[in-house]
């Protein structure tokens, strides 16, 4: 019963920040690869400021702050960044993100990383923890539904597939980028404001290139820009993930197991991506 | 400070490797390769292991380690790029993260997590104006410049060289004046991946080989093709060069008073004055200003 | 190739072995840590170190009759995937005691799901100091860098050296080292200290530095060999001949094929007995192959699962009663030494010794008393 609340905290926890992320990477089709740089903004700037004011309240503030100013800073360069360049240069801007965490010690404990983060008050029981989480989520989920189909959604979309017919028509690029940016910030803030306090410790190896090609394939896999294929397959991908440890030891010999649950995954993402070869992204060629 | 540039040519050097293919193949498919750090190591791993466990000379297991490397990247190009990219040029981006997981475990799996490294010259360095180098480096170096310069003559002069070009240039017209384009992109490809291995027995030959750096690899070679402007080789092998030094001063020369920014900083730097660069011009060194889609 | 080969068909019978015990009872032993990502080597050592120690118990007869069932976890060096492992091994597998994690954010993580629990946490690896204190849980037979440093100044200090240069990798593992040596040293000591990100291998630009710094002997404070025999490499191959030194990591047979004379005479602060020539070391090899990282922490990994099954035929599986058990614990007689565990679980009376290259292969000098 633990294991089974655990799994679904670990996957309500997971959920906001892939559908942020899905506006972003998803729906708006931006080659965005430095989503865990916002999140490494988020976690540290509520974290941090949560310990030296003690209020969570504060912090959440704080954080919700810095993760705006680095979420238009992301939308920023994507309109000046070609696209190709924004994908690899968000990637560099994420590790430098990475490098200031573990150089700045004296600040953030660098790669001993942030020990002994206490919860919020009343939600120390993991009972409690997952019902508030999962309450979070819902309101979350309601949100990204009401706010891909909304003026905004629609706009996201037109831009994604004609970017030059719906500035034409009207559509204000920078402020829909904007727009979409700080929703995905939104998300992985609230994601990250239960993330270190569930786990008692917040870390830079969570926040490593292998937690965005996670997120990178529940999009993949729950169809880019769908709300709720997104969540299904987030908690789909976040269940196989844990249910690759119950894969017999004689199947999967111990001291082979990481290569092969390596192996097995990059698998499990191609064949998402030849399934959804026609819809991640929008067929644009001309002769 | 000659010694910096020494460095820098050390570290460009293999930087200008990984670059130059991966340039040649944005420039011809327009898509990226995510999975080329591996295929570098693949290289390295298969010379490293052809010349210790097979006890092949040097010359022979780097044939094969580069026959593997083009090899793998071939099998890349057939399963990963080829059933995609046509699509979206930005399909294979996501597939070749997914091959780089799969190459990731099988490096993991065939050659271990141990460093290897593979022997070559053993000699003692030797010092010019000052710097010290070593005879392999020396060697090293040559030999890079050898293989950028020939890549650079195939591309200018000769017919298959120009062929190519006009599949960057236009693939659609390039097929309708008979140039077998599915063909020629299998030759980048192929191209680019023993570009990497060789990058891959570099590394292997002058540090060591580990399985676990394929993705900065990667990530390095791209900033380095997107700062000299897309698909220009000359741009991509001076960008390449331009990062090493860039990132050696950085580290190597005191910046505010006499005190040194801390090396941990030194890959951020090189990083944010790119991004500050491709601000001021978006379509690199030697890129073209054409309006993208 | 065929070391790959031989290691799966050895890894597939011991898996069985291990899956089928004699009785229906077996008594399962978890184990978390970086099975996959850059970590890895660490993750294997560690495993392949426990598995030798499972497979000589259940072979001699098991505890009390009964086997040990070793179920294994991927942490991945992180302190998500390490809370997932412990949840998963105690709510599922209820396992009596989790040997891990092996990177110190495992550590750190699972240990917030193992405490509630009641289960014990004996960590072969860990070194962070930030551990010393985070649970009457949590114990390891791996000394923390506080300790290691304090051999380190003892070192330093007898050879009468003022000036020391360092070059850290940006790991958890390293920088708390640093950081207890920083504290340790006399001010002033350290004339060069830089940190360099993880898995970096160009040291040439800091060496060419390091060649205008007035220092007496070289730290090489690596996470894995091939940092460490890039640094030593690189760093001789600018002429510096100034004497160099490193801690266990540099204890690896591995070291000295891929540095060769670049490590020759490098001093090696590491515990005594755990090295290179042990007889721990034949059997390993024969098995396992030479290890990834360092004989050192197959040795540490494999003397964690000796001292927990003696807890655990001393007074059974209940988690607070091995608790108790450790703590009270005398002395145990491992491949790393003779120790025991002090009021916050944190091993006692892991000596240190110098140890040095020779001709490629390692011999000690002398011992480092540490109190």
């Amino acid at each position: 019963m633990a294991y089974f609340l655990h799994l679904l905290i670990m996957a309500a926890i997971t959920i906001p920040t892939t559908l942020g992320f899905n506006f972003v990477f998803g729906k708006g089709k931006i080659l965005h690869f430095g989503h865990v740089g916002t999140a490494i903004v988020a976690a540290y700037s509520l974290i941090l400021s949560q310990q030296v004011s003690g209020s969570w309240f504060q912090a959440i503030l704080i954080a919700a702050f810095c993760t705006a100013l680095i979420s238009l800073f992301f939308s920023w360069l994507a309109l000046k960044l070609e696209q190709d360049a924004f994908g690899i240069l968000s990637i560099a801007v994420h590790l430098s993100l990475l490098a200031i965490v573990l150089n700045a010690t004296a600040l953030t404990r660098g790669a001993l990383g942030i020990p002994g983060i206490p919860r919020m008050p009343g939600m120390e029981t993991p009972e409690v923890f997952a019902i508030v989480v999962v309450i979070v989520v819902l309101v979350w989920i309601f949100f990204a539904w009401k706010l891909n189909a909304s003026t905004f959604g629609r706009s996201l979309q037109a831009l994604s597939e004609h970017r030059h017919h719906s500035e034409a028509l009207g559509i204000r690029r920078s402020r829909v980028y904007a727009g979409a940016f700080l929703v995905a910030g939104l998300g992985t803030l609230t994601t990250n404001v239960f993330f270190a306090q569930y786990l008692g410790l917040l870390h830079p190896s969570d926040y490593g290139f292998p937690a965005l090609i996670f997120m990178a394939m529940c999009i993949v896999a729950g169809g880019p820009g769908r709300v709720f294929g997104v969540t299904f397959a987030t908690v789909v991908l976040i269940l196989l993930k844990e249910g690759l440890r119950f894969l017999p030891v004689t199947l999967v010999p111990l001291s082979l197991r990481g290569p092969i649950l390596l192996l097995l995954f990059g698998v499990i993402l191609s064949v998402a991506v030849f399934l959804r070869r026609e819809t991640i992204f929008p067929k644009q060629r001309s002769v | 400070m000659t010694q910096l540039l020494i460095n820098a040519l050390i570290a460009g050097s293999f930087a200008a490797l990984m670059a130059s293919g991966l340039a040649l193949v944005y420039g011809t498919l327009g898509v990226f390769n995510m999975a080329l750090g591996q295929t570098a190591l693949m290289g390295g791993y298969v010379t490293w292991w052809a010349s210790t466990s097979l006890g092949l000379s040097f010359p022979i297991a780097l044939l094969i380690g580069m026959v593997a490397a083009g090899f793998v990247t071939w099998l890349s190009f057939e399963f990963f790029v080829e059933p995609f990219f046509r699509r979206h040029r930005f399909l294979p981006l996501v597939t070749t993260i997914a091959l780089s997981m799969i190459l990731d475990g099988a490096i993991l799996l065939l050659f271990e997590e141990r460093p290897r490294s593979i022997q070559f010259l053993n000699a003692e360095p030797v010092t010019i104006a000052g710097a010290t180098l070593s005879l392999e480096q020396i060697v090293l170096i040559i030999c890079t410049l050898i293989f950028l310069s020939l890549t650079a003559w195939v591309l200018t002069a000769t017919s298959l060289g120009r062929k190519i070009r006009a599949t960057v240039l236009h693939a659609h017209a390039a097929e309708s004046l008979g140039i077998p384009s599915g063909l020629l992109y299998r030759i980048t490809f192929i191209l680019s991946g023993v570009l990497a291995g060789l990058a891959g027995v570099y590394q292997g030959i002058d540090q060591n080989l580990t399985p676990v750096l394929g993705f900065s690899i990667t990530i390095k070679a791209y900033a380095a093709v997107i700062a000299g402007g897309k698909g220009s080789l000359k741009g991509a092998v001076i960008a390449a060069y331009a990062i090493a030094l860039l990132e050696q001063l950085v580290i190597g020369v005191p910046w505010f008073a006499g005190t040194y920014i801390s090396a941990g900083y030194q890959s951020t730097v090189a990083m944010v004055v790119i991004i500050a660069f491709l601000l001021f011009r978006p379509q690199g060194l030697f890129g073209s200003t054409t309006r993208s889609t | 190739m065929k070391k790959f080969l031989s290691t799966l068909v050895a890894s597939g019978l011991l898996a069985a072995c291990v899956t089928t015990p004699a009785t229906d009872e077996t008594i399962k032993i978890g184990y978390i840590g970086p099975l996959t990502g850059d970590a890895v080597a660490y993750g294997k050592d560690t495993l392949n170190g426990i598995m030798l120690k499972v497979e000589e118990i259940n072979a001699s007869g098991g505890i009390d009759g009964m086997m040990i069932e070793l179920i294994a976890e991927d942490g991945r060096c992180n302190g998500a995937d390490a809370t997932s492992a412990a949840q998963k091994l105690i709510n599922i597998d209820k396992v009596v005691a989790i040997l891990g994690g092996q990177c110190s954010g495992e550590s750190l993580a699972a240990i917030r799901v193992a405490e509630p629990a009641k289960v014990v946490m004996l960590s072969p690896l860990s070194s962070s100091p930030d551990l010393t204190l985070a649970s009457d849980f949590f114990f390891r037979d791996y000394p923390s860098d506080a300790l290691k440093s304090v051999a380190t100044r003892t070192y330093i200090r007898d050879q009468g050296i003022k000036k020391v240069a360092i070059i850290s990798e940006n790991t958890d593992f390293a920088v708390a080292f640093r950081d207890a040596l920083k504290k340790d040293l006399p001010v002033g000591t350290l004339v060069f200290d830089e940190v360099v990100g993880p898995g970096t291998k160009d040291f040439r630009t800091l060496m060419s530095r390091l060649k205008n710094t007035d220092f007496e002997v070289f730290f090489a404070n690596g996470q894995s060999d091939a940092v460490i025999g890039a640094m030593m490499l690189q760093m001789r191959e600018l002429g510096i001949s100034k004497d160099a030194m490193s801690h266990e990591v540099a204890e690896s047979a591995t070291l000295g094929e891929i540095a060769k004379d670049a490590v020759e005479g490098m001093a090696i602060i590491s515990v005594p007995t755990a090295g290179v020539g042990t007889p721990l070391e034949s059997k390993f090899e024969k098995k396992y192959g030479a290890p990834q990282a360092t004989i050192a922490f197959v040795a540490h990994a494999y003397d964690a699962m000796g001292v927990l099954a003696k807890a655990i035929d001393a007074v059974g599986t209940n988690g607070e009663a091995i608790r108790a058990w450790l703590y009270d614990m005398k002395s145990y007689d491992g491949v790393i030494g003779t120790f025991s565990f002090d009021e916050n679980g944190d091993v006692l009376g892991i000596p240190f010794a110098h140890k040095t290259f020779v001709d490629g292969a390692i011999v000690t000098v002398n011992d480092i008393a540490v109190n």
